[in-house]
């Protein structure tokens, strides 16, 4: 019985070679005098190949990319921030996050130090807005790209309807405000039996509320939903839409919504550049029936990033003269051609390669000047901490509706108690 | 059941059908292969054509043309040379340390009479208790103290032991070891190290090989935590590695799950590799007794 | 002197005196030696991270903010009144009975198969593992096809068949369905391999007398080797028990990437514990002292509802 068993023998011989191993794996890096700059990223921003750009010019100079998944990044970048350790000397954040950064601006060099202040022109207004520090005394990001905003539209299903289909006479449709576009979604509806105007009610809600003067916060960071006409005016007219049938019930990103673009199951969605991207993308097959028009009240932003460097990062001046040169209109520029992510520098919207910009498969819609004249024409909103969680409860509460929950009374006096938990 | 001729006939009867499962079952495994297998193959389909094909109404069930090309899309931006290397490390390392001690200690709480004992187990399994999500960030900060950040020590030392495993083993022992087999070694004069090394882990062996498989696939599939402890590239495992192919905006599905089909590839051949012997150890353990 | 083997009589053999001191030690302080590795490594990597959560629930403190202001029990008082976390608790208690029985019904069937001598076992038994080898988008991006409520193949049979489409994720009751069958998908043939290795103990013998008194295949299952693996059982219970209760992939899944992933659907008709933990922690402000006292509030659940458990299966006895 108490024979030697290979077994056993592996598991010792495993335990320790793997141990070993780890060990041998565990070397301590060596020091030397370049200065090592590591950039932290959601998905590839096409940066590569103007690091390589960048450190020909600069010999001392190493950089090293780390890109994570959206959620995953920022909550690793908030771990970091939180124990002081381990965040890379630049890091990405997203729109949807900057607004629980600058209320800490701490945790952050203060870019005006370094001579960001002198630069303030080179963004949109509301880009440099975004990344100020609550009490405005810190700049904590600067701007990479924007996410300008049209309504993509689909051509067949507006003719269908007896709708104009070309794009001009679309835009004209709507062009003063956001209760025409749901008075041509009322005669959508009627016209076609019952078919969907639009994909989702959330969206339609942020363009709307994003377009006031004043969004969900007032300056001093308390939440104004209960107070403020403007929100429930967009809220009122958003449940008018909810309630005729115009909206899909699609949650973004999920499979259905991907299919729906295919089948063309509903006849507009709020389109940012990069979402264009996305269509094409997804729906080859339904090249030339999209298209492209205005947004409803012109302007509007969805998306978009901020280069900020955390606290922790030992070497801000080669950290700042990098991200100061990157986010440069012309690297910007270079960006945009490889990956279409759309430049926050207005001197491109000057630009001969902007404005004559079509896209082929949105039947040579003039994104270009769409996309400028919509992100030129934002107007500035103070957005508190809790900007993106406020907006979706309320998008929690447009769902209920939807789903038949609850009345859209109900909804609201639930949105209310929910935000006084803030 | 008087005649011994008859009663045998019958057991041998009785064995014939025990071993002949019927089509029924056969039938119930295949659809349970078809179902657990289906993602993988899916991940297939969608890997060898291009993002659209998520968008189809009904969706492709037959590969398409694009794999070469998204595999090659795939070893250019994922460096996965080193993340192989680092990821069998990691798991190796974990499967080991995990099937020792957890036997180890299953066979003191199984066999052994200590004081405390019954207080003992019921502390490990109440490690089990607490949502771990919130851990990372305290276990971050230990390793910034013992200067592990940025090491694969740091991946493998959490993971050295896990309260499942001594649970497991302690439960398992409990049914199969024989109290009796202990008893004999113990009157030859063996000490119990011995025992545990020459008669216990024999017998564990069952349970030690699906502990271990069970163990590598998680170590191997771990994520966030190597993704917030681990930041030179050269460091990273499979799992982090392949979040370098995220979209900033936008997701290409198909070259992401071409990667993560990529990174499951590793996992496949060892199954077929070594899957037979792997079962031979889930079956030999049956005690003769 | 006791011998230190469970279950029997004291052992008459006096080793020689010589190795007496030894012999004694070893019975006595072995057990000790076997199971301090668990707990010095548990201390060194475990038990801080949860004595900090412990000391962090008892403050206001948010992630970002240097400001950790001791509040004492005002994070647990504020839970406890919180409607949306007993919405959450009776989601996960649904979820889990949904899920785990019968996929502990099915996983003991399945290992009682693949005990049988079969063409092709290698195959069959290590494919039980298939669903824990796929990728996590691989199989959220199925299960949403599956459950999609426009264009997922579940419905499409469901009218093919003459019932309604259900709007899965809209529903309280459906969505819980379908998060119990992606929980149930995934695990059972963890928990078959689980039983199947504990079945091989059972000896040959036990099944040829159980056979001679005419049990049939089903009966067996249940009269002789559910009897013979019960603490193994108690194990997948147990475990089954402790991380259903902390279910998170599924539920985020299963809402997709938006924010219904973290609140569980508009109504919060899917949120689980781990999924109210997770809004509060690492969304909302990082509100990690809130989020630090429903991790140990859950801990406390979990300990009543796994004690209640346990007591359950220890009903079944061994062998009747």
């Amino acid at each position: 019985m108490l024979k030697r068993n290979p077994f056993r023998t592996a598991l010792a011989v495993g335990t320790a070679a793997a141990l070993a191993a780890a060990g041998g794996a565990c070397s301590s890096e060596s020091e030397d005098d370049t200065v090592n700059l590591t950039v932290g990223l959601f998905g590839d921003f096409g940066f590569g190949p103007l690091y390589e750009e960048y450190m020909e010019a600069n010999p001392g100079i190493v950089i090293e990319e780390r890109i994570a998944e959206f959620a995953d990044h920022h909550t690793n970048l908030t771990t970091h921030l939180a124990t002081g350790s381990g965040a890379a000397d630049i890091e990405a954040v997203e729109v949807g996050y900057i607004s629980q950064y600058t209320a800490e601006p701490d945790r952050f060099h203060n870019l005006l130090d370094y001579g960001a202040g002198d630069l303030e022109d080179r963004w949109l207004d509301w880009k440099w807005q975004q990344g100020l520090a609550t009490d405005g005394g810190a700049q904590i990001g600067l701007g990479t790209d924007v996410g300008g905003m049209a309504m993509c539209y689909r051509r067949d299903l507006f003719e269908a309807a007896g709708l104009p289909t070309e794009r001009d006479e679309v835009s004209a449709l709507w062009a003063e405000s956001w209760e025409d576009y749901v008075e041509v979604g009322h005669d959508y509806v009627e016209a076609t039996g019952g078919e969907y105007f639009f994909e989702s009610s959330g969206n339609m809600f942020r363009a709307m509320v994003e377009q006031a003067e004043q969004g969900v916060y007032d300056r001093d960071d308390n939440i104004v939903v209960d107070s403020n006409p403007a929100v429930k005016e967009s809220w009122d007219l958003t449940v008018e839409a909810v309630e005729a049938g115009m909206s899909n019930q699609l949650e973004a990103w999920t499979p259905e919504w991907n299919a729906s673009f295919t089948e063309g199951t509903f006849a507009t969605i709020i389109c940012p550049a990069w979402m264009t991207t996305y269509i094409e993308t997804n729906a080859p097959d339904a090249a030339g029936l999209w298209d492209i028009a205005t947004v409803p009240g012109g302007a509007g932003n969805m998306g978009g990033s901020h280069l900020v460097l955390p606290a922790q990062g030992e070497h801000p001046e080669e950290a700042y003269e990098f991200i100061e040169w990157l986010t440069a209109p012309e690297q910007q520029l270079k960006v945009f051609e490889e990956t279409g992510n759309f430049p926050s520098t207005p001197e491109l919207y000057e630009d001969e390669a902007f404005t004559g910009m079509t896209a082929e498969y949105f039947n040579e819609a003039p994104v270009g000047e769409i996309f400028t004249d919509s992100a030129e024409s934002v107007e500035p909103q103070y957005q508190g901490p809790l900007q993106g969680d406020v907006l979706s409860t309320i998008g929690a509460g447009l769902g209920r509706i939807e789903e038949g929950a609850q009345s859209p009374d109900e909804a609201w006096q639930q949105v209310l108690s929910d935000l006084e938990s803030f | 059941m008087t005649s011994i001729p008859s009663a045998r006939k019958r057991r041998a009867h009785l064995r014939l059908m025990r071993n002949r499962p019927g089509r029924l079952a056969y039938l119930t495994l295949v659809a349970v292969m078809f179902f657990s297998g289906f993602p993988l193959y899916y991940s297939l389909v969608v890997a060898s054509k291009d993002n659209s094909a998520l968008a189809q109404v009904p969706p492709p069930v037959l590969p398409g043309a694009n794999l070469v090309e998204n595999v090659g899309r795939v070893f250019d931006t994922v460096p996965f040379d080193f993340a192989l290397l680092n990821s069998a490390i990691v798991s190796l390392s974990v499967t080991a340390s995990v099937v020792f001690f957890s036997t180890l200690a299953g066979f003191a709480f199984a066999k052994l009479e200590f004081r405390a004992s019954k207080a003992l187990l019921v502390a490990v399994v109440a490690t089990m208790m607490v949502p771990v999500q919130l851990g990372v960030i305290p276990l971050y900060m230990l390793m910034v103290e013992l200067h592990l950040t940025d090491t694969l020590w740091a991946v493998v030392a959490p993971g050295l032991v896990n309260a499942f495993g001594v649970f497991f083993m302690t439960q398992y022992l409990r049914g199969a070891m024989p109290g009796d087999l202990i008893e004999a070694a113990r009157m030859d004069g063996a000490s119990t190290f011995r025992i545990f090394w020459q008669v216990v882990f024999p017998v564990a062996r069952p349970a030690a090989v699906v502990l271990g498989v069970l163990t590598f696939l998680t170590a191997w599939n771990d994520y966030f935590w190597p993704l917030i402890v681990l930041s030179s590239p050269e460091k990273y495992t499979v799992q982090v590695a392949l979040s370098s192919l995220s979209g900033g905006y936008v997701t290409d599905y198909s070259l992401v799950l071409t990667a993560t089909m990529l990174a499951t590839l590793p996992l496949l051949a060892v199954f077929a590799l070594l899957g037979k012997y792997m079962i031979a150890g889930i079956m030999q353990g049956a005690v003769k007794g | 002197m006791a011998i230190a083997t469970k279950g029997r009589a004291p052992n008459p053999r006096k080793p020689a005196t010589a190795g007496r001191l030894r012999y004694r030690l070893d019975l006595h302080a072995s057990p000790y030696l076997y199971i301090a590795p668990f707990f010095v490594l548990f201390a060194a990597f475990g038990l801080f991270p949860l004595a900090f959560t412990a000391w962090v629930s008892l403050h206001d403190w948010s992630l970002l903010s240097d400001e950790h202001v001791f509040v004492g029990a005002e994070n647990y008082a504020n839970l406890l009144t919180d409607g949306y976390f007993w919405n959450a608790l009776v989601n996960t208690m649904s979820i889990l009975a949904l899920a785990t029985v019968p996929q502990l019904l099915a996983a003991l069937c399945l290992a009682h198969l693949l005990t049988f001598r079969l063409r092709g076992q290698t195959f069959f038994r290590m494919g039980m593992l298939l669903p824990n080898v796929a990728s996590v988008v691989a199989v959220a991006v199925i299960f949403s096809q599956l459950f999609g409520r426009d264009f997922g193949l579940i419905n499409w049979v469901l009218e093919a068949l003459g019932a309604g489409r259900i709007d899965w994720q809209a529903g309280r009751a459906s969505s819980h369905v379908a998060i119990a069958v992606m929980v149930a998908w995934k695990w059972t043939g963890y928990n078959t391999l689980i039983y199947l290795a504990a079945m091989q103990a059972v000896p040959r013998e036990v099944y040829e007398a159980a056979r001679l008194d005419g049990a049939g295949r089903l009966s067996q299952l249940f009269r002789v080797t559910v009897p013979m693996i019960r603490p193994t059982i108690v194990f997948t219970v147990i475990v089954s028990t402790i991380y259903g209760l902390q279910i998170f992939a599924e539920p985020q899944l299963f809402g997709g990437a938006g924010a219904s992933g973290v609140t569980g659907g508009p109504s919060r008709q899917f949120q689980t514990l781990t999924l109210y933990l997770y809004e509060h922690g690492f969304n909302r402000g990082f509100e990690f002292g809130y989020a630090s006292a429903v991790a140990w509030t859950m801990f406390a659940v979990i300990v009543v509802i796994a004690l209640l458990n346990y007591l359950l299966v220890k009903r079944i006895r061994s062998s009747s």
